[in-house]
């Protein structure tokens, strides 16, 4: 791939992400729902109050001002204001996008090594009670719903057994140096084993929860493409030369079976960053995902506008990403 | 001897490995602060948890009367008048010393436009006409107001003292994710999103004089953990990773009761629920219809039944626990007959057939609602919707038309003073009016108890205008829910406060 076909891509992306902004934009402000309405709540307010107010949030400016406004602003990395926090908004999104990130890569983790070997087994035993448990277990892991998976893992582990946290990243005696603010790596950073086991133990099933309908998915790709690919020439020219089974699998068939696995899983890992809305919910895991519900439900245009631009541009990365992999997987295909 | 000197010895080592534990109150809670700064947020979630380390003017009890707290007494000089004397001594958790002029900056700040760094306080209409304080001498500050305004002492508990010298110097910036308060704890540590960790201020001066015991908190730490789902809730109640609960569903309350480890404690909330008639047009605009839809309702039973009991029925929009309530209001009796006949009266001998808003929360409560009053021919189908939507097509403020029939509602009133409920919901065009209601004599009463100072004679305004609203009957008023909480068996001391507040000073832990 030259680069300059890498960069023409990239330029690409602009045209998609000016219309997510439009988008985004008219959407969350043509909701109905009036922002000031809704922080005012149940209180007696006179006209004039509530006309300060609504200037001090820059309601009063009409529509298309607003819009001009939120672009120019969107291009100098300026998102404004949080109506509810009063703080800017890059920053609030900020503080909870790393519990975010940890938390989808783990599942992802979960995911990818959960369902490799499971997919590859089902395949190459295929027809076998391995290969049905594995089929229908990953029918149980789509067809799951989060809410309610996430909930059964709590009282099984949380309330009955008592081995895990309810809620958290990590237990608030735990004190962590802010390095990377993944906490994970930071407290190995810090050398704080007992603080790594304890941010494991509190992502444990989070992770789980997130990571087990991909894991599902993935499971059923594996299989699948495993099972096209043992059947071609190739493996049994490789059978043929007499190589042993597992040279067969694991150096021939699996680089190849590998490649839709890898695909499906980059694109999969935007739809964690949305599954993350209901994990961090039922978790109490402080991520992006429910502050934007959070604030979907308050009307706070400025930080859903933003969070929603943020999570345009990962998918969008995301299948960049992915297509990169696959022209280096796959030289006969070119970007 | 020898046996004493055992003794002594066992609990001499007992002594020595048993290790200086803290004593921790962990509450679940709904949702994190926005801001650490008292003056710049609205939202009544982010004040309960501040409250522990900002402590106010005023404060209230348990039983929602309002006492001094960082004030010693406050005289009323004249209708538009304050004056509030200051306890000496009082320090802020840096170490500084409270004095007059850090109430006159407080307050400064929160009624001047653009007074942090640009922004107004979005609590400025919480202050009502507001109009200057004065520093009369060290220990005393003067509140002047425009126009009378008879609620102030009931309003200013929402309000919280901060330091002019540290605000100066952190700036509304530095307000925003730091404390230094007069309250009894300071904060250690804000993981944002997660939780809130406290630590006991040692220097505290004791709060209010009037709520026992006073003096220093009795815990080492309290942290507010942020744990949004109740079911989760529940689980981190169940499983000892919390003390204290908040909002805990009615049908998880058998399952709290049973399980030995926490206890279910309600108080009468300060949320006042009601079924809004649009009263605008047809069939709502005839009284005969709405007296109908009250005999149809059948509220004990659904107190019973969905609501645990857990509720107070209301005959007006007042709860109960509110100044100027009407003792004396007729409740509607269920009576399905009557219900009909007054139906057929209006010319509805075949029922009518209506929408009933309400918003996901309340589904399950609207829709027993609707299965009640189907017996008497109102045939009311459930329209679930987003509360923002439904806010939309109904508090039109005069705007509009109202959009709708019927709208399953309510609204909170932290100061239960009726200023904060009777005037937005019942007057003409008011910005929670819901129902299109508009009645000359009691806009009139509600004016002139908002200027009447004399608390008696402001009573027997809104009294009156009680009456009035419950014969004419523009909306279906329900009940005041209880707040349910789940707490520890190893808290001592936790009383709900109605007003939502949970303020832990005084809570001891085992």
């Amino acid at each position: 791939m030259s680069f300059g076909r890498f960069f023409g891509r990239l330029l690409q992306l602009f045209p998609v992400l000016l219309g997510v902004g439009f988008i985004v934009f008219f959407m969350t402000e043509l909701t109905p729902g009036d922002p000031v309405e809704i922080m005012l709540g149940d209180t007696q307010v006179t006209e004039e109050q509530e006309i300060a107010l609504r200037h001090d949030m820059g309601l009063d400016l009409p529509i298309h001002e607003r819009f001009v406004k939120f672009i120019s602003n969107t291009v100098t990395g300026n998102f404004g204001l949080s109506f509810y926090h009063r703080r800017p908004v890059a920053e609030v999104i900020g503080e909870r996008l790393p519990a975010t990130i940890e938390l989808s890569v783990v599942a992802l983790i979960f995911a990818l090594i959960t369902s490799i070997p499971l997919g590859v087994m089902a395949a190459i035993k295929k027809n076998t009670l391995l290969d049905r448990v594995a089929t229908v277990g990953s029918l149980f892991g789509v067809s799951m719903p989060g809410f309610w998976f996430g909930i059964l893992l709590l009282l099984l582990f949380a309330v009955k057994l008592q081995w895990l946290p309810v809620s958290g990243r990590i237990g608030y005696d735990v004190e962590v140096p802010v390095v990377t603010r993944f906490l994970l790596i930071d407290t190995l950073l810090a050398g704080s084993w007992s603080g790594f086991k304890d941010a494991l133990a509190h992502i444990f099933l989070p992770a789980i929860t997130l990571g087990l309908p991909m894991a599902a998915i993935l499971t059923r790709v594996t299989r699948t493409s495993m099972l096209e690919v043992v059947n071609q020439d190739y493996i049994t020219f490789a059978e043929a030369k007499g190589l042993r089974k597992r040279v067969i699998i694991f150096k021939h068939a699996l680089k190849n079976a590998l490649i839709p696995t890898i695909t499906v899983a980059a694109i999969e890992t935007g739809s964690l960053l949305g599954g993350n809305m209901i994990v961090e919910t039922i978790f109490g895991w402080p991520g992006l995902g429910r502050l934007v519900v959070e604030s979907i439900f308050i009307r706070n245009y400025p930080l859903v506008q933003a969070a929603v631009l943020f999570y345009a541009v990962t998918y969008v990365m995301l299948n960049f990403v992915a297509d990169i992999l696959y022209t280096k997987m796959n030289p006969k295909v070119e970007l | 001897m020898k046996k004493q000197l055992l003794i002594m010895t066992l609990s001499a080592a007992v002594l020595m490995i048993s290790p200086v534990q803290a004593t921790d109150i962990r509450v679940g809670f709904t949702q994190d602060v926005l801001t650490m700064d008292p003056a710049n947020h609205r939202k009544r979630e982010t004040e309960t948890i501040l409250r522990n380390m900002y402590d106010g003017l005023v404060t209230r009890t348990t039983s929602m009367e309002v006492v001094p707290e960082i004030s010693k007494s406050w005289n009323v000089v004249n209708a538009t008048t304050y004056d509030f004397k200051i306890k000496q001594n009082i320090k802020f958790h840096n170490g500084d010393t409270l004095t007059a002029e850090d109430i006159k900056f407080t307050f400064d700040r929160l009624i001047t436009e653009n007074a942090m760094d640009g922004q107004t306080s979005p609590r400025k209409s919480l202050l009502g006409p507001l109009k200057t304080i004065t520093v009369m001498d060290k220990s005393t500050v003067r509140f002047e107001f425009e126009t009378p305004w008879p609620i102030f002492t009931a309003m200013l508990p929402f309000q919280e003292v901060v330091s002019k010298k540290f605000v100066e110097q952190v700036g509304t910036d530095g307000m925003s994710t730091q404390v230094n308060g007069t309250g009894p704890f300071k904060l250690k540590e804000w993981r944002k999103g997660e939780s809130i960790v406290m630590e006991r201020f040692d220097d505290y001066y004791g709060g209010a004089s009037d709520i026992k015991p006073v003096g220093k908190a009795c815990v080492d730490r309290v942290i507010f953990k942020v744990i949004p789902e109740s079911a989760s809730r529940v689980a981190a109640l169940l499983s000892g990773d919390i003390d204290i609960m908040v909002e805990l569903p009615v049908h998880s309350i058998a399952q709290v009761e049973r399980s030995n480890i926490a206890d279910v404690m309600s108080v009468n909330g300060t949320r006042s629920f009601f079924m809004s008639m649009n009263n605008q047009r047809a069939p709502f605009d005839d009284l005969r219809v709405r007296q109908a839809v009250n005999h149809a309702l059948n509220k004990a039973l659904i107190i019973d039944r969905i609501l645990d009991g857990r509720a107070t029925p209301i005959s007006g929009i007042l709860s109960p626990d509110a100044f100027g309530h009407n003792t004396k209001l007729k409740p509607y009796k269920y009576d399905v007959d009557k219900a009909k006949r007054l139906l057929a009266d209006a010319g509805y001998p075949n029922g009518i057939d209506v929408t009933l808003d309400v918003e996901g929360a309340f589904k399950e409560t609207a829709e027993a609602v609707a299965s009640v009053l189907a017996k008497s021919g109102i045939r009311a189908q459930v329209s679930v919707s987003e509360s923002s939507i439904i806010k939309g097509n109904w508090r039109t403020s005069g705007k509009k038309p109202i959009e709708g029939d019927m709208w399953f509602t309510s609204w909170g009133n932290g100061s239960l003073d009726p200023t904060g409920i009777f005037e937005p919901v019942m007057m003409t065009d008011a910005r929670g009016n819901s129902t299109g209601f508009s009645n000359a004599e009691v806009d009139e009463l509600l004016t002139q108890a908002s200027k009447t100072a004399i608390a008696k004679d402001r009573e027997k305004l809104y009294q009156k205008a009680e009456k009035i609203v419950n014969e004419l009957t523009p909306a279906v008023f329900l009940w005041v829910p209880q707040d349910i909480y789940g707490v520890s068996k190893r808290l001592k001391g936790f009383k709900p406060s109605p007003d939502s507040k949970i303020n832990l000073h005084d809570v001891c832990a085992s």
